[in-house]
């Protein structure tokens, strides 16, 4: 949380030193918003958790009949403008983490100087955008899924860095094009037993919009390590990479999307989804297919250990059939039946299995039930 | 029911659903709008869409470009984003917040009726928006009739 105090005193200094300065619009200074999600799920697999990401300590199937874990979420998100070119983020996400509980933390607070509405540098916590919905997947009630694809967005190893981005955007004819560069960062992530580091972080994103179609590719590096809570000691420092691909067409009545990613630490990961949605009045059912291969490992590392291939293997596909429901303002309904198939030398990314227990191959369902609303 | 009956029956309801299709087509008439003495003549659907989801901050020739919105639920409004940015009031709502929690952007400004949004264009070369054609005088330009 100490980004979060530094943050308030930015906001402080900031604060006395534009006071007097009019802000050029009508629009307040400080304005503030939310979002957040309540979400039920149930898997019928009884031996493993049905969980979204590595944080979350347990889910539905073997440690709850029906669990709140994996889609619920609320936050507070303050934005400041202090003149036209210097601008200040604050969001705080409270969601089921790893210490069991939903303890709030600081998911933004940066403070950005624009050099021109269409350049501006950023300074403080900042989330990536790694993947088309990577910046928003915590806001349910911006996309059309229960939660983005688990097979591709579980590779998001890292959601915000703590470091500097810029960005600049420039427009050919109707066609817009936004470069979005990460020229440091740095991140840590807290488990259940162990502490992920990441360090000498850097990528570059661009995002081109014509007309309905928007197409995303990203590239970023970094240096990853693991912290042993128990022992203290740190493993190997390892070079991450991450690339990925999008593409998002959206004429108004309906969408298709579709993104890749390869994901390279002591492995190469590849994943993809494919999705589409037709839209009637206020519902929206969408089909989505998506899988993750398994990691096969790269030249120059010492032999994996057993632990060390049973990550690497999971693998897993989706197809999941849903709808949206835009019932009222601001606020949405979603279904969702997801089957997914494990593969044949893995559990997938079920949590919580026990030792002794193999699941390769199995296939299982997984019903969801989420309100999205935004305020 | 008698013959008579049924017939007038019939003539009442296609009587109301024929002022009901007025009352619709009032509302349907959705012109873009800038300045009288604004330099802008004309404007493409494609064109008035990125001005007011935020994409650009100015209009093809440079000049910034300051969209005005009208009220939330308002009819007007459900019409200009229907028919030009090709988006319902929940998928625009699901747009905004996107870009509202990720600190890229914040919606238009928005003002309660035609005559007010009339009145602040006219004023300001810079601005653009959308009102019932029935309110387009002298004082602004209709670049786009869609």
């Amino acid at each position: 949380m100490a980004i979060g105090y530094y943050f308030f005193a930015l906001i402080g200094i900031f604060a006395c030193v534009t006071n007097a300065e009019a802000t050029g619009t009508d629009q307040p200074m400080f304005t503030f918003g939310g979002f957040g999600s309540l979400g039920v799920s149930h898997s019928s697999m009884r031996l493993g958790d049905y969980t979204l990401d590595s944080t979350i300590p347990k889910g539905a199937g073997l440690s709850e009949d029906w669990s709140t874990g994996n889609d619920s979420r609320i936050a507070g998100h303050l934005a400041a403008q202090f003149t036209p070119k210097v601008s200040a983020v604050l969001q705080v996400v409270s969601e089921y983490n790893a210490g069991n509980s939903y303890q709030p933390e600081v998911e933004w607070a940066n403070v950005k100087y624009a050099f021109t509405p269409d350049a501006y540098i950023r300074v403080g916590r900042i989330a990536l955008p790694t993947f088309l919905d990577s910046d928003n997947r915590d806001v349910g009630y911006s996309y059309v899924w229960i939660h983005p694809p688990i097979e591709l967005y579980r590779q998001l190893a890292i959601a915000h860095s703590d470091g500097v981005d810029a960005m600049y955007r420039v427009d050919i004819g109707e066609v817009g094009n936004t470069i979005k560069a990460i020229i440091y960062g740095e991140n840590t992530i807290e488990r259940a037993t162990s502490k992920s580091i990441s360090k000498d972080m850097w990528g570059i994103f661009d995002t081109i919009e014509y007309g309905p179609t928007t197409t995303h590719v990203g590239y970023q590096k970094r240096l990853s390590a693991s912290e042993n809570l128990q022992t203290g000691v740190t493993g190997a420092w390892v070079r991450n990479s991450d690339l990925s691909v999008g593409v998002n067409y959206d004429p108004g009545n309906w969408f298709a999307m579709s993104e890749w990613i390869q994901r390279k630490s002591t492995t190469n990961i590849t994943a993809m989804y494919v999705s589409g949605g037709y839209r009637v009045k206020k519902f929206t059912p969408y089909l989505t297919y998506s899988q993750n291969s398994p990691g096969s490992f790269l030249p120059g590392f010492p032999p994996p250990s057993s632990g060390g291939i049973r990550l690497a293997n999971r693998s897993q596909s989706t197809v999941s059939l849903g709808v949206r429901w835009d019932f009222m303002k601001n606020t949405d309904l979603k279904l969702q039946y997801d089957q997914v198939k494990l593969s044949n030398n893995s559990n997938g990314f079920l949590a919580n299995v026990p030792a002794n227990v193999s699941l390769y191959g199995a296939k299982f369902h997984v019903i969801s039930a989420v309100v999205d609303f935004v305020f | 029911m008698k013959p008579l009956e049924i017939i007038r029956n019939c003539l009442i309801l296609s009587l109301l659903l024929a002022m009901s299709m007025v009352t619709a087509s009032a509302h349907a008439d959705v012109v873009v709008i800038v300045s009288a003495k604004s330099s802008i003549t004309l404007l493409t659907a494609a064109q008035t869409t990125r001005i007011f989801l935020g994409k650009v901050d100015s209009f093809p020739d440079d000049s910034d470009a300051f969209p005005i919105d009208q009220a939330e639920g308002s009819a007007i409004r459900d019409e200009f984003y229907s028919k030009v940015v090709h988006k319902s009031s929940s998928q625009l709502a699901a747009y905004w917040a996107k870009v509202i929690f990720t600190g890229d952007g914040r919606p238009p400004e928005m003002l309660e009726s035609d005559m007010a949004v009339r009145k602040t264009v006219a004023k300001n070369p810079n601005a653009i928006g959308y009102i019932d054609k029935s309110a387009v005088d002298k004082s602004v330009r209709v670049i786009l009739a869609p």
